[in-house]
């Protein structure tokens, strides 16, 4: 019969590297002197890890958490395609309690890391606004549920292509997405129609935007209304990506160049 | 008490002395009114202050620890050195306070008791020790600060990947330390006008370096608070500045970026300022 390490073991056999999702340093330690290479993905590197992938939300979807780990270690060079990947990592709680092997190949590629990295704002801008989003997707406005758009980057070209429903209410002033403020903000925030422009920075240049994009070539799932529709297709006419909370299914959506890149549902935070 | 009567024997008459007490006749109440007045209220004084020091000592200890300065010089090298003898940082300063109530104690024991052969010396020794005193602790508060700051800026600067800037933690420390030092070594009145043209001078340096070197950051963030206090342009606007035309994308405190078709300028705000902004309207 042989032991349960006996019959678990080509699971983690000859694994090209090793991806340590959130580990305790001690653990990590433990990974010092292994053939293959080891690779850190966690919110801050905290075991001083030589490969580190910061991960910017604590995706609850733990196929995102790998895909975006796999992603940030192919985008570091730890990772190449064809690569048998083994990944350590904790679904139920903290401790991690996982091993998932993934095959490296094309179809992993959906672009959660890119859309973080790569885009134009800067990566705590886009964490932010995700937080804010998911935040009123779970408070809602008196128990019911809200929508919101954000378009966070490209701040000026956007402006060109969308006009203003009413008096921007951020005009002259200076708040940044992140700022505390913001928090205490977040009901007023359910009130207004139309799209939040954010800047590159962070800075939230307008609220009541009416978005002009050019609809054509947006492929976005069907069923998803008009708001999903424009913050898809201002993403494919500039280099803005947006990001949209659903008033009638509640999940959270990432768009980025027209396509949709990642759905988080709030309630799981 | 045999002790102190052997003290009193040594002093011999003392001038003042009344000649009353000296006639007594038994043995030790000869001993006991022998001892003059003022002697009793010298060891009176004696004793207040040493347990008057000791109050100090662990009230200053206790103090300190409530206002949270272990926490705070946590992790400096002063406190680790001191740690290996044993101690603490803030065991030394309740001790030195200690040591110099009881110090002031003897001083003032002494004088009350009017011991003529030693005055001259006392007298001395009595505008010194809290001179000492304040000039230790001023010393010991600069070392732990210059250490503190130390790390206070080694941390700051951890994410610059730059090998020179490990020298920038080690400056400031000296700094500080140099600092404490004149103040302390002023204290005790050693002469320190030529340390302190030094200092002056390595001010003087730091001070013009710095104003050179960010002259015109700056003048741009002085440009920027206007520009962004009153925002005569604002992020979306198309704006032409020296020269250059393009669709503003952001303004920060130090630059303006514009973007055109493919190319972003990102232009210092003095520069937004001294050429004008042209706001172009359609």
């Amino acid at each position: 019969m042989g032991s349960l390490t006996d019959q678990l073991g080509d699971l983690v056999e000859d694994a090209d590297v090793v991806l340590l999702f959130s580990p305790t340093a001690s653990f990590y330690n433990r990974f010092e002197g292994t053939d293959s290479p080891v690779a850190v993905v966690a919110a801050e590197n905290a075991v001083d890890a030589e490969e580190f992938v910061e991960l910017p939300l604590p995706f609850e979807n733990v196929r995102d958490r790998i895909r975006f780990g796999i992603e940030g270690a192919m985008d570091a060079d730890v990772v190449d395609e064809g690569d048998e990947v083994v990944c350590v990592i904790s679904i139920f709680g903290d401790a991690i309690d996982s091993v998932v092997r993934v095959s490296v190949d094309s179809t992993i590629h959906t672009g959660i890391y890119d859309l973080f990295v790569n885009s134009r704002a800067d990566p705590g801008v886009i964490r932010d606004v995700f937080e804010v989003a998911i935040e009123l997707g779970q408070k809602g406005q008196k128990g019911k549920p809200v929508g919101a758009l954000f378009v966070v980057g490209d701040a000026g070209k956007v402006m060109n292509k969308s006009r203003s429903l009413s008096y921007n209410p951020f005009e002259k002033s200076h708040v940044h997405v992140g700022d505390p403020i913001v928090n205490v903000m977040l009901k007023e925030f359910s009130r207004l129609d139309g799209a939040f422009i954010v800047s590159d920075s962070g800075k939230i240049v307008s609220a009541y935007r009416y978005l002009e994009p050019a609809a054509e070539g947006v492929d976005i799932p069907k069923g998803l209304g008009a708001r999903h529709m424009a913050g898809g297709a201002i993403t494919r006419d500039t280099n803005a990506i947006a990001i949209v909370l659903s008033e009638s299914d509640g999940l959270v959506r990432a768009f980025k160049g027209g396509t949709l890149i990642l759905e988080v549902d709030p309630e799981e935070y | 008490m045999t002790g102190l009567a052997a003290y009193v024997a040594f002093l011999g008459p003392v001038p003042g002395d009344s000649p009353a007490t000296t006639t007594a006749t038994s043995a030790v109440p000869d001993v006991l009114t022998g001892v003059p007045e003022r002697l009793w209220i010298a060891l009176f004084v004696l004793v207040v202050g040493v347990v008057s020091a000791v109050i100090v000592g662990v009230l200053s200890r206790r103090l300190l620890t409530r206002a949270g300065v272990p926490e705070a010089i946590e992790g400096t090298a002063f406190e680790r050195t001191v740690r290996e003898f044993d101690t603490s940082t803030v065991a030394i300063i309740a001790k030195l306070s200690a040591y110099f109530i009881v110090a002031v104690a003897i001083v003032v024991a002494l004088t009350v008791a009017e011991v003529e052969f030693v005055d001259r010396f006392w007298e001395n020794a009595a505008t010194f020790v809290p001179r000492l005193f304040v000039a230790l602790l001023v010393f010991i508060i600069g070392v732990v600060v210059g250490d503190k700051a130390e790390l206070l800026v080694a941390e700051r600067l951890r994410g610059v990947k730059l090998p020179e800037v490990g020298l920038l933690p080690t400056i400031v420390k000296y700094s500080i330390v140099y600092v404490a030092a004149l103040l302390a070594l002023g204290q005790v009145g050693v002469e320190t006008l030529a340390l302190i043209i030094l200092l002056a001078a390595y001010a003087l340096a730091v001070v013009v370096l710095f104003a050179l070197a960010t002259k015109d950051l700056l003048a741009a963030a002085a440009a920027g608070l206007f520009l962004l206090l009153r925002q005569p342009y604002g992020i979306g606007d198309e704006v032409r500045v020296a020269g250059q035309r393009g669709i503003v994308q952001e303004v920060d405190l130090f630059v303006t970026r514009i973007e055109t078709d493919g190319e972003e300028h990102i232009l210092p705000n003095h520069a937004v300022f001294r050429d004008g902004i042209v706001r172009i309207r359609e």
